[in-house]
């Protein structure tokens, strides 16, 4: 147990680290855009720290979830359909501000999972914020983010999506591992520390659930599986 | 001056950019190591900009790449960095000796104005 506790501790302590990295970008950036003195930067400052906000609430309610456990963690029944909806509209804003297209894409009509609404929506707008932060870096030919559910033999997987970011199993545990010790821990996605990623993991596993790798219409993308319940099929 | 800069952060590369043409360059943004390869043969810059932390391929493999070509072996490069520069102070001889970097900014302390000096006296 408390070698549980203290790999628990470290890890919190790793993706600490890599959130205090992360949140230097959103700094500079209003710093630099401050110096020029632009009243037309206004709005990219605004949804600049927006950002760096929602990163850190949604950082803050892992944690919270992750040491009350399941106290706090209230299940509901949660349609995935409408908390896709909800993120694309969470992250519009900085989708366009990084040239970014949106596209929200749900195949078929699916019955409500059991879930933390909130939980669920934090750990996918982080996602979405992190990999709208890369995209343009990764000399991709066309900008473009799918905002997904669709299902799998196991339940419905919910995730973004990309023909870009070719994200596999592989790099994701390694970049696990190296959180908060490397610069770049998922250096062939993010320049960064990619701390919104890691905060999405942390979201997914206190929700029992787990990010990991997902293919869907040939695209690339991180994703978690959200378990059906038969009992829940019948509200 | 022609200035290529390689800044993979789309928000930051614009406010650069924009800080170096109000003093008189001109500037051609890219934001990972392969197009910044593209853009050198392209536009033929005077001095390079370049951010370390790249995804995919770094900024080192960036500057082992350039460097080999002998049209661009005496192209002043500045790196400005989110690394620290005491983080590669041991190799700082490989860098500005091999590499040929002719100034180290550490990003957050170092602002446009500062930036553009160094791009002046380049």
């Amino acid at each position: 147990m408390a070698i549980h506790g203290n790999r628990q501790g470290a890890m919190s302590q790793q993706l600490l680290l890599a959130l205090a990295e992360q949140l230097k970008l959103p700094l500079l950036q209003i710093a630099r855009q401050a110096e020029l003195g632009q009243p037309s930067d206004l709005p990219a400052v605004r949804t600049t720290a927006e950002s760096a906000l929602k990163l850190i609430d949604s950082y803050l309610l892992g944690v919270r979830l992750s040491t009350e456990g399941q106290t706090a963690l209230a299940l509901e029944p949660v349609s995935v359909s409408s908390v896709l909806y909800d993120v694309a509209t969470d992250l519009t804003a900085a989708a366009q501000f990084y040239g970014v297209q949106l596209d929200l894409k749900v195949a078929g009509r699916y019955g409500p999972v059991l879930a933390n609404r909130q939980a669920l929506k934090s750990a996918l707008t982080s996602l979405g914020m992190a990999l709208i932060e890369s995209l343009p870096a990764l000399d991709a030919k066309r900008l473009s983010l799918d905002l997904a559910a669709h299902k799998c033999r196991y339940g419905i997987v919910a995730g973004i999506y990309s023909d870009s970011v070719k994200m596999r199993s592989v790099p994701l545990a390694d970049g696990r591992r190296l959180m908060g010790q490397s610069r770049q821990p998922l250096h062939d996605i993010s320049g960064q520390s990619a701390a919104g990623i890691f905060v999405a993991d942390q979201l997914f596993s206190a929700m029992q659930l787990k990010l990991q790798s997902s293919k869907f219409q040939n695209l690339h993308g991180l994703a978690a599986v959200l378990p059906v319940s038969p009992q829940l099929s019948l509200i | 001056m022609r200035i290529l800069l390689i800044e993979p952060d789309k928000i930051l590369a614009s406010t650069y950019k924009r800080a170096l043409v109000l003093a008189g360059h001109q500037v051609t943004m890219c934001a990972g190591a392969q197009a910044a390869i593209i853009a050198a043969d392209q536009t033929q810059p005077d001095v390079v900009v370049l951010e370390l932390q790249l995804p995919g391929h770094s900024g080192i493999e960036f500057l082992h790449e350039f460097r080999s070509y002998s049209d661009w072996s005496k192209v002043p490069v500045i790196v400005q960095s989110m690394v620290p520069a005491g983080e590669f102070a041991a190799s700082w001889t490989l860098l500005s000796g091999r590499l040929g970097v002719t100034e180290y900014l550490y990003k957050p302390l170092t602002s446009l104005q500062r930036l553009t000096q160094s791009v002046a006296a380049a």
